[in-house]
């Protein structure tokens, strides 16, 4: 079997949608120096936590021991479930993510199960023999597209709420009216919520694999804040009016805390939604918020299914807390929009 | 008090339905034979629901001014409610969906909308636009029963200030979210210098006379005065104006036929709000 009929018969994985298949020439073993996003091909072990694997169809794909499947390598961060590096071991490597990352799982949440296990077969490479990375295919700047306005939903902790946050909000703009971007700003690439964000409407839909990374757990600060200016201005080019972002996992993760905390972030949002599961972590990441000069304009998240803890909590920050029915609405959306500045032009 | 029932059989082909969340709206689409570079203009009816007859009568201003005007019905069987937005009905969200259907349906129909409404139609277009200013260019009130005041001394529904309930504090947090916006669009409020009775259908409650009048007539002049009173607060010029029609009660089609009503609203955009009509008397600003 060629080269290219091992390429067409694998998986490729969600992380890779954007490659160019026919830029794949030549493949090496050298996994010692793969680096992030790096392609790799890899053969499915044993069947761990990960039963399927993502498409870039946004189907998910169930695997077998003896699958072929192409990934990028990365690092992940979720709490819930794994801490891996971006490393490959030629004698067996982890499924860090459905969305199609490999590397070495570092850690590991108890109450799931052990990685599933790959055997690596070659990094991909190109008709130059250089490795094809994601980066290759990252969305071109644009430096003359106009930066829509930034609504910013940050959160606890991963599972807070904030993907279902941004996806109502997405959908209560768009039926308000507005022409709305859906942006994961930082995290590991899978479609859950790209496809999530897609369903509610949002006129574009981009995350940090659209900047060329499969994670961006352990990416410098500038680069992450480099991509989302990309993604940002890929939004502004589409024809959005504003853009609802996604930062992942809670505000001390460590890509999080560095972006929030950067003036950057500050100066980028115009709104902000903070989504958390219980009145006193409300309490505690409004006032984590505070010490970095950020003032969320609601609370939202899981708090917002418990009445009684949405009071404590609305009584504790003076916030209001609203439910993914009320993101939803044209008329509760509308005040972030015309807060972000897209209402009537002052004066004439 | 009945609107005059007028023989509405003309057949208007045009018609058009979108399905929101609150539920299915059909409205009837004016369309002239040309274009005016001007937007839609959205006509509603008020608690007669007699959306046949405001078509009727708004048709020859479609052709002669060259507007498209859209004119919804909201069913007594699918819309009980329909007046303003609350629990109980969402017509914001059909009206939302209704224009993003025209808008995607025919070319050249999109952006903020003008805005007529009579009576119960006035009463849900002021709060209409309070939720989405973005989506409206002009307003034209005419002979509102009551009115949400931007004054946060008064309780929602009545004023801004957050009421007893969660949801009137949300709908008061909503609409003071957008208040500055609101307070950016041209409004022309109309009543009928005879519209001073209180009859079955006009609200009754002792701090609403207190605050707003004991009539139409009289609301209309206190909306005005606050509407203006907000809008210098904030540093905003005051653009309600209160156009007062002489002899006229809360007939909307007699105040159509006799007091050229429909013209006058189609041609407030083009020349400014007349004051050399012989029926129409306007108020600049603030009432006396």
């Amino acid at each position: 079997m060629t080269l290219s009929d091992i390429l067409e018969q694998a998986k490729w994985t969600f992380s890779t949608r954007r490659v160019d298949r026919t830029r794949v020439a030549a493949t090496d073993t050298d996994f010692a120096t793969a680096r992030p996003g790096d392609l790799i091909l890899a053969h499915v072990d044993r069947i761990g936590q990960h039963r399927r694997v993502q498409l870039p169809s946004g189907r998910p794909s169930l695997i077998f021991p003896g699958d072929a499947v192409v990934m990028a390598c990365g690092a992940r961060y979720a709490p819930d479930q794994f801490e891996g590096l971006a490393e490959i071991d030629p004698a067996g490597a982890d499924l860090l993510a459905g969305g199609g990352c490999i590397g070495r799982m570092v850690a590991r949440n108890s109450q799931i199960r052990s990685a599933t296990r790959l055997v690596p077969a070659a990094r991909l490479l190109d008709a130059a023999g250089r490795t094809v990375n994601l980066a290759d295919f990252a969305l071109p700047p644009r430096p003359s597209a106009p930066r829509p306005p930034v609504i910013g939903v940050l959160g606890t902790a991963m599972n807070s709420g904030k993907t279902l946050a941004t996806a109502q909000l997405v959908l209560g703009l768009r039926r308000a009216g507005f022409r709305v971007g859906a942006i994961k700003a930082t995290g590991t690439g899978a479609f859950g919520d790209y496809n999530e964000y897609c369903d509610s409407g949002a006129h574009y839909v981009g995350d940090f694999t659209d900047a060329g990374m499969v994670t961006t757990y352990l990416e410098p600060l500038d680069r992450i804040k480099t991509a989302t200016g990309t993604l940002l201005a890929e939004a502004g080019h589409r024809g959005c009016d504003l853009v609802v972002m996604e930062v992942a996992d809670g505000v001390l993760q460590r890509e999080t805390a560095g972006l929030i905390g950067d003036t950057w972030f500050k100066q980028l949002v115009s709104g902000l939604v903070f989504a958390c599961g219980d009145a006193v972590a409300a309490i505690g990441g409004v006032a984590h918020l505070a010490g970095l000069g950020l003032v969320p304009d609601a609370l939202t998240g899981m708090i917002s299914c418990s009445p009684m803890a949405s009071h404590e909590a609305r009584v504790a920050t003076g916030l209001p807390v609203l439910t993914k029915e009320d993101l939803s609405d044209p008329a509760e959306a509308t005040g972030f929009a015309l807060r972000a500045g897209l209402g009537r032009k002052e004066a004439a | 008090m009945k609107d005059t029932v007028m023989d509405c059989n003309a057949v208007f082909p045009d018609r058009i339905t979108a399905c929101s969340a609150a539920g299915r709206l059909t409205a009837r689409l004016l369309r002239p034979a040309w274009q005016a570079d001007a937007p839609p203009l959205v006509v509603l009816h008020g608690i007669s629901r007699n959306a046949g007859t405001l078509a009727r009568l708004f048709a020859p201003e479609a052709e002669r001014t060259g507007r498209t005007i859209i004119v919804p019905h909201f069913p007594e069987q699918t819309w009980p409610n329909f007046q303003r937005p609350s629990k109980a009905a969402r017509p914001d969200q059909a009206l939302l969906a209704l224009l993003d259907k025209i808008a995607a349906d025919i070319p050249g129909v999109s952006g903020p909308v003008d805005i007529f409404g009579h009576s119960g139609g006035a009463q849900l277009a002021h709060r209409l636009a309070m939720l989405y200013p973005h989506r409206v260019a002009e307003l034209h009130l005419v002979a509102a029963g009551w009115y949400c005041l931007p004054d946060e001394t008064m309780r929602y529904p009545y004023g801004l200030a957050p009421g007893k309930d969660m949801a009137s504090a949300k709908w008061a947090r909503r609409k003071r979210a957008a208040l500055r916006d609101f307070l950016h669009l041209p409004t022309s409020v109309y009543v009928g210098t005879q519209d001073v009775t209180r009859d079955a259908a006009l609200r009754k409650l002792r701090a609403l006379d207190a605050k707003q009048g004991p009539h139409r007539h009289a609301r209309a002049r206190t909306y005005v005065k606050v509407l203006n009173a907000a809008a210098r607060a904030a540093g905003l010029p005051a653009r309600a104006r209160l156009i007062e029609m002489p002899d006229c009660d809360h007939d909307v089609v007699r105040a159509i036929t006799q007091n050229d009503l429909a013209t006058r609203v189609l041609d407030a955009r083009a020349s400014g709000i007349s004051t050399s009509s012989r029926t129409i008397t306007q108020i600049q600003g603030d009432p006396t």
